[in-house]
């Protein structure tokens, strides 16, 4: 039996005739459940001018009415079959999934195709999915730890970037968004053209084609032709934002700038560097200095988002507002170190071999493994990419972390933003 | 048929000497293992002055031991790929570590360390106390926060269920290190505690390893049970918090039965009709999946229309009579009153006429496949084991899942009915100030 057969951390995968990327990874042994995803290339990024929120509408009315059946009907039949629809809206893509005991993959992918390629898009249900954009426009200006993302990806992104804004558009924007302008962006941007469907199963990869074929029958082979968003960035001089929030309790901090693509040379190293900064669970060098050693904050951290188009990185924290401006220097002098001095290899190869000790909890469920194959299938990794991942850190060296990180975390033109009670700073 | 929660999970339980209960669940397969270590011990605990002390327990608990110096459990779990947390409830506090199958001598080690002998050293007391109240700033941030504890003080004058496991603001300022010493040595051992291993480990070898380990330490732990008893409600009340937020936010609360009473299995019909699901049974990680219900009465009857962005319900029994709550965020330009109303509405119908046969099918279903669901992976495993043991004697879950399939709609009409009586409901307001400009 081919190792692809029975180990999840290889994913096999085929691109058919009509452009639509098939791929199988196995299930992890003993999982009870399955789980399978369509990515398609419909994000944000492709909102009509004028009607900026329509990719997230709909995304939010995805698990609505679809094919033959109405929304309760839908909703009564993933219950019976044990099922569950998450859908995900980014700038570059639109995700629909369905897990769900192994058992019942067929008819659950039946229900995944219709959800994909047959939506409805009723009035009454674009109305309600349009008052909780509305809502979820408010919580985004409201709550100090959206409102201070918010800010923070304004000031590294230019206008018109698909990373700058949330996908949520603006009152008026989503006000004018009709049904004919849902209907029309989905028949444009749903297409086997750039789409991929992958499936985390213990059947074979011959099994879920034939499966995949028969639950998208009628997929529409030809996207229309269209501009690309033209995503470029360039990093800008440093800049910190004060947004005074009256009545809460806590402030929130982000530093943050640009970073690289997934597919970049580079990831590995800045994924190393991001790990030591403030990813890596408790290990990292945020969380130690900013809570464990001073108390000053609950939560300290980093995250590295590196897409198909570029990314950016981000150091958070979340601490009252008469330590915030104490903390914004503790994150902003982590940032410095990591971009100025190596690495020592002690530290280095903690959070290495914890990145690769951690693969067997990535396996646990179907659902966890399925994500580390929809990570690859997107970004064009090879089809080994996470059984050779312990290899790939293996062979970083604090150098090359160096090269990686001294344009990235440039202190000189990162972006800081500081969002709560009014008296935060004098 | 549902298959047996206890047949699914195939646990082995016994009781040490000291009087640790101790669940191996082997899964031969699994390329994990984890460790619970579940105290009845919460905040039902705790009492005024004291309040918030199991959670700050909880964090102290990560802070240092004999063996372990403060950051040394960390960087054993984390270092060989493991995670570790904690977290707090009213009833309970449990610990959990998930590690490569062939690390689980680490967490093993660990909480056999920290059971009765954590340090809780006044300068990490100290340390930690700000770093408790930056959680509690950071929740504090959330209308439904506020709202939540703001119903629970309304609900209860008496019992501990009154305060929210992260306790008062005051209490956080002046706890002292002695006092949080003396709480854990009163509660904390093994007379009070569940260790429950999980996933890819030999069971006699590993059985062997805990009796060594754990039957050492010593018998300690007094009696968690809390014997303050609420008295009923004697009429309806009320709160309007107003501060920050989207859009105003109902909650409104109704005193319901404890875990152990008969009543509870109409009780989680009822929640599932009016808010589409119970957490006790459901796929998915901890607490189950969430998201949207659209079949269920309040999401009919709130965000079809037009009414509210967000409706639902929950019950959550505990150890001790708590609340069915159903809360309700409204849509953008509707008034709340209109939204209590439409909640008063649907209340008032199930009570009168309880759920269709229809509906009583669907709950059904969605329990039994959320049984078959709930144990997939290691650590989902630890988590309800240990769960089902703080609230229950042996083969509690098969009962109450029994129990729940047994249900008749007429019991679920007298459940609704008994609830939802006039002079029993609590309610918060939350009014938002002031408004962003989103455009």
């Amino acid at each position: 039996m081919s190792t692809e057969r029975t180990d999840p951390l290889v994913i096999a995968r085929t691109v058919r005739s009509d452009g639509l990327t098939v791929v199988r990874q196995a299930a992890p042994a003993g999982s009870a459940g399955f789980a399978a995803t369509y990515v398609g290339p419909s994000g944000w990024a492709y909102d009509p001018a004028g009607r900026e929120g329509t990719a997230v509408l709909a995304s939010l009315l995805a698990p609505s009415a679809a094919g033959r059946r109405d929304r309760v009907t839908l909703a009564r039949e993933l219950d019976r079959l044990g099922g569950s629809v998450h859908r995900h809206c980014a700038p570059e893509t639109n995700e629909v999934a369905v897990t769900g005991p192994a058992a019942e993959l067929r008819a659950l992918l039946g229900i995944l195709g219709d959800v994909v390629l047959r939506p409805r898009f009723e009035s009454d249900d674009l109305e309600r999915v349009r008052r909780q954009v509305l809502e979820r426009q408010l919580r985004e200006a409201t709550q100090p730890g959206h409102r201070a993302e918010r800010e923070l990806l304004h000031a590294v992104f230019p206008s018109g970037h698909p990373y700058r804004a949330s996908g949520l558009g603006t009152r008026r924007t989503v006000r004018a968004v009709r049904r004919t302008d849902v209907v029309r962006f989905h028949r444009e941007q749903t297409s086997t053209a750039g789409g991929f469907v992958v499936l985390t199963t213990s059947r074979p990869l011959s099994e879920v084609e034939r499966l995949v074929a028969r639950a998208f029958d009628g997929f529409p082979r030809e996207r229309p032709v269209r501009a690309e968003p033209s995503p470029r960035a360039s990093p800008r001089s440093s800049v910190t934002r004060v947004v005074p929030m009256a009545g809460r309790s806590q402030t929130e901090i982000r530093v943050g700038g640009l970073a690289i693509p997934r597919a970049d040379p580079q990831y590995p190293a800045l994924y190393l560097a991001n790990e030591v900064l403030g990813g890596r669970s408790l290990l990292n060098r945020l969380f130690q200095h900013v809570r464990e050693r001073r108390g000053l904050a609950y939560h300290a951290s980093s995250d590295l988002d590196a897409m198909r188009w570029g990314g950016y990185w981000t150091a958070q924290a979340g601490t009252g507002p008469e330590r915030a401006d104490k903390v914004v220097r503790l994150v902003a002098a982590e940032v410095r170190a990591i971009a100025e001095r190596p690495i020592g290899s002690s530290e280095l190869d903690r959070i290495r071999e914890s990145a690769i000790g951690e693969i067997p909890l990535q396996l646990e469920t179907a659902g966890d493994a399925h994500e580390l194959a929809v990570d690859a299938a997107y970004h064009g990794l090879p089809d080994q990419h996470w059984r050779e991942w312990p290899s790939t850190l293996r062979a970083i060296s604090p150098k090359a972390i160096r090269v990686a990180t001294g344009p990235v975390y440039d202190a000189d033109r990162a972006v800081t933003v500081v969002a709560g009670p009014e008296s935060v700073r004098d | 048929m549902a298959r047996s929660p206890r047949a699914v999970s195939g646990a082995k339980r016994f009781r040490l000497p000291n009087g640790l209960d101790v669940l191996l669940a082997p899964r031969p397969d699994s390329p994990t293992a984890s460790v619970w270590v579940w105290y009845r011990v919460g905040s039902k605990n705790e009492w005024p002055g004291v309040t918030g002390a199991s959670h700050w327990v909880e964090h102290m608990l990560f802070q240092g031991s004999p063996k372990y110096a403060k950051g040394e459990i960390d960087r054993a779990v984390v270092e060989v790929g493991g995670t570790l947390n904690a977290f707090t409830d009213t009833d309970f506090t449990a610990y959990f570590a998930t590690v490569p199958r062939e690390k689980l001598a680490i967490p093993l080690g660990i909480e056999a360390d920290r059971m009765t002998r954590a340090l809780l050293a006044d300068a990490e007391v100290e340390r930690e106390r700000t770093v408790i109240r930056s959680e509690r700033e950071g929740d504090e941030n959330w209308p439904e926060y506020r709202a939540d504890e703001e119903l629970y003080q309304l609900a209860f004058r008496h019992h501990p269920y009154r305060w929210d496991p992260l306790g008062r603001k005051e209490d956080i300022r002046s706890l002292t290190p002695v006092a949080l010493r003396d709480y854990y040595r009163r509660f904390y051992g093994p007379k009070n505690a569940v260790l429950v291993v999980a996933g890819g480990f030999p069971r006699a070898e590993v059985e062997r390893t805990v009796r060594r380990t754990f039957g050492r330490l010593p018998a300690v732990g007094v009696d968690p049970m809390v014997r303050e008893v609420e008295p009923e409600p004697n009429g309806d009340r009320s709160s309007t918090l107003r501060g920050p937020g989207t859009t105003p936010l109902l909650a409104v609360g109704w005193r319901a039965p404890a875990i152990d009473d008969p009543a509870t299995p109409s009780a989680v019909v009822l929640d599932v009709v009016l808010g589409g699901e119970t957490r006790l049974f459901s796929a998915g990680a901890s607490w189950g999946r969430s998201g949207e219900h659209p079949s269920s009465r309040l999401y009919r009857a709130l965000v079809d229309t037009g009414l509210a962005v967000r409706a639902t319900s929950e019950f959550r029994p505990r150890m001790h009579p708590s609340l069915f709550t159903v809360s309700a965020q409204a849509a953008p330009s509707v008034d709340l009153g209109r939204v209590e109303a439409a909640v008063t509405k649907v209340v008032g119908g199930i009570a009168r006429e309880g759920p269709t046969a229809s509906e009583l099918a669907d709950v059904r279903t969605k329990v039994r496949r959320g049984a078959e669901l709930a144990y997939e992976g290691a650590s989902r495993v630890g988590f309800r084991l240990g769960y089902f043991a703080m609230l229950g004697p042996p083969g509690f879950e098969s009962r109450l899942l029994r129990a729940i399939l047994r249900v008749r709609r007429a019991e679920v009409r007298a459940r609704a009915a008994a609830i939802f009586a006039t002079g029993r409901r609590v309610m918060v307001r939350y009014e938002p100030t002031g408004g962003p400009d989103v455009d």
